[in-house]
């Protein structure tokens, strides 16, 4: 049940995250993306299956009750962190694009372009 | 276990630390980073004597000792030896020209440890036997050069950056996507383990399906890096924000980290498994994932290669001219590709194909960084690349446009430079197929080279012949930039008349590919890889 939820989940984030991408803001385009790279980390944890218990082996042991994976964990740990580095200078650069253009809509952006 | 494996990677690593501590002592930091240069390519030199002392050694680190298939581990076999190579030598150059012509802050700032940890990705990249430990490098390799394109912060840079910015993350994403689902699906991140899993998908209970799905979505990201038609919109604005060494090293190195991956990943990793009867892919039912690949990276070759050539024709300004050049140039070195997908890796065309690959990825590196460097050398001192505002560069500098000339010739195509025999096995692969993707390589062969010929001759002719103008007059280049210019340029010469030796090596590296049961054995254990034998050959 919980993985229904997941993947419906999994289809809105992308989906919003998409949608955001196609904005002619540039702050939303930034948006966008984290959505998806967001999104793209839950589905790793989906991935890894949630129904086990948490993967550490007790004292003694571990038993013989399915423990979920900690590798898919221990992948979405480093992906966040990439993740919060590059939408922190992807943020900088939207600072920076307003500083030097003074506007954040692309279809502006594009057409001084043209003009230089 | 060779710990050896791992040098280029630390003396880059320790290279890029150094940089940073020597933020505040100017010469120093210029000292450490040309020394972690020449470091490089002293730790690349050993490296690669360790691999070809013994005829087909496969060096293996597993990183803290962990085994694989469970830890992280280090490969260098012939393949990634030459392409850590060319990225020596050229990283090298660039750098060299860096210390002369970028400015004296911006260096101090961050320039040279962010040169060093690019260079630290892109060799991460070509080493490891690990799809996440891949995308980890990719990432390093790719955060370092996001900060260098957008290096002089001006209006033209912060847009170009953007869109790279931009677009990148989204192949991250897609490439982590990926990589989530073959894990999922195969219970592996190891490549050797992963080869050695498609060789029998049932014995380890894998739906070959949605694995030829997820490595059809990585297939996209690689070829997002390496710039091919549909995902090449980055390339140009990309070129020509970045100061000139860096976008030596993007064009000459970090897109053969995603040619490398193709190769690696496409030809020897994913290329045992076969697509299965079932499951509503019923035309290709039965082939071997090649099939699929091959008609994928054929359409994108081809589109490259007119693209790329009809965009080149076109341009008024030198560095753009160049860039779109690039893009054709990446059609030209995966089409190869395309051809050797139509047999299976016992074939002698499909060695043929990825010998071509790998000998054309080494010639566009050295013929790139040449050409950008001379653009790049050119716009420094006259303040633009636009042809209006060239010409007569012959006339005030003849080294340098010799080098540019060379460069030129060598992608073209012309006897007896390097780049000849790049084309020549082109086309030998095409006429060899002697079916209709061959001749349809042929045939895209003939078109980019008249394309080719057409924007090389057309640069020649606006920005170094004809009489000097005002802006050109005032043209003079460092005589140790122009040395180092020169020198790539004569490696481009002497690679030529001395083709025997590189032909041998990139021999030795398709035998690498090909065999991919030596691979799983080294990585795994000799006694793990029965499986892939009995499959293909």
């Amino acid at each position: 049940m919980t993985e229904v939820v997941l993947a419906i989940v999994l289809g809105a984030l992308y989906a919003l995250g998409t949608f955001l991408v196609l904005r002619r803001d540039v702050v939303r385009v930034v948006w966008g993306v984290t959505i998806i790279s967001q999104a793209t980390n839950v589905y790793l944890v989906t991935m890894g299956g949630i129904h086990g218990s948490i993967p550490i082996v007790s004292h003694g042991g571990g038993g013989h009750h399915a423990v979920t994976d900690p590798l898919v964990q221990a992948l979405v740990l480093t992906a966040i962190v990439i993740g919060f580095g590059t939408t922190a200078l992807a943020l900088v650069l939207t600072y920076r694009l307003y500083q030097e253009h003074g506007t954040l809509d692309l279809q502006e952006l594009a057409t001084t372009e043209e003009s230089q | 276990m060779s710990a050896i494996v791992a040098a280029p990677l630390l003396v880059a690593l320790g290279g890029a630390i150094g940089c940073l501590l020597m933020r505040s002592r100017p010469r120093l930091l210029r000292g450490v980073s040309l020394l972690g240069g020449v470091g490089y390519l002293l730790a690349t030199v050993a490296l690669a004597r360790a691999v070809f002392a013994d005829s087909d050694a496969i060096l293996v680190y597993y990183l803290s000792g962990w085994q694989a298939p469970y830890g992280i581990t280090l490969v260098a076999d012939r393949l990634s030896v030459i392409f850590i190579g060319l990225t020596a030598i050229v990283s090298l150059a660039a750098l060299w020209v860096s210390v002369r012509t970028i400015d004296a802050s911006g260096q101090r700032i961050s320039y040279h440890a962010l040169y060093q940890f690019m260079v630290v990705g892109i060799t991460g990249s070509f080493l490891t036997a690990d799809i996440f430990n891949l995308f980890v490098w990719f990432e390093v390799m790719l955060m370092a050069s996001y900060v260098l394109v957008v290096f002089h912060s001006g209006p033209e840079q912060t847009r170009a950056g953007m869109q790279y910015v931009v677009l990148n993350l989204l192949g991250s994403a897609v490439m982590l996507l990926a990589i989530g689902g073959l894990y999922a699906t195969t219970g592996t991140l190891n490549m050797a383990d992963l080869a050695r899993r498609l060789a029998e998908p049932a014995a380890y209970g894998i739906a070959p399906g949605p694995v030829l799905g997820l490595t059809g979505l990585l297939l996209c990201v690689f070829a997002l890096k390496a710039g091919l038609v549909p995902f090449q919109f980055w390339v140009p604005g990309a070129y020509q924000a970045a100061p000139p060494p860096v976008t030596a090293m993007l064009a000459g190195v970090v897109k053969k980290v995603g040619v490398y991956a193709i190769i690696r990943l496409y030809f020897s990793v994913f290329a045992v498994a076969t697509i299965p009867d079932s499951g509503g892919l019923s035309v290709v039912a039965g082939e071997p994932f090649l099939v699929v690949f091959g008609g994928v990276i054929l359409v994108m070759a081809l589109l490259s290669i007119l693209l790329g050539g009809i965009g080149a024709t076109g341009r008024n300004n030198l560095d753009e001219l160049l860039a779109y050049s690039s893009i054709s140039q990446v059609g030209f070195i995966v089409l190869p590709l395309a051809v050797a997908a139509t047999t299976l890796p016992g074939d002698s065309l499909f060695r043929a194909g990825v010998l071509a690959t790998i000998v054309y990825a080494i010639i566009h590196g050295f013929a790139k960084g040449v050409l950008f460097l001379v653009s790049g050398a050119i716009e420094d001192h006259v303040g633009t690349l636009e042809f209006s505002q060239l010409g007569g560069i012959s006339e005030q500098a003849p080294v340098l446009s010799g080098a540019f000339f060379v460069g030129g010739l060598t992608l073209i195509g012309i006897p007896p430079l390097f780049g000849f025999f790049g084309k020549l096995l082109v086309f030998k692969v095409g006429v060899e197929a002697q079916n209709t993707i061959g001749w349809i390589a042929v045939g895209a062969t003939l078109i980019g080279a008249i394309l080719t010929i057409t924007y090389v001759t057309r640069a020649w002719e606006r920005a170094f012949w004809g009489p000097p103008n005002e802006f050109v007059e005032e043209l003079t280049v460092s005589p140790s930039v122009v040395a180092v210019i020169a020198g790539l340029a004569i490696i481009i010469i002497a690679l030529g008349i001395g083709f025997q030796p590189v032909y041998e090596l990139a021999n030795g590296a398709t035998s690498a590919v090909i065999d991919t049961d030596a691979y799983v054995r080294a990585v795994l254990g000799p006694e793990s890889a029965h499986a892939i034998g009995g499959g293909l050959r």
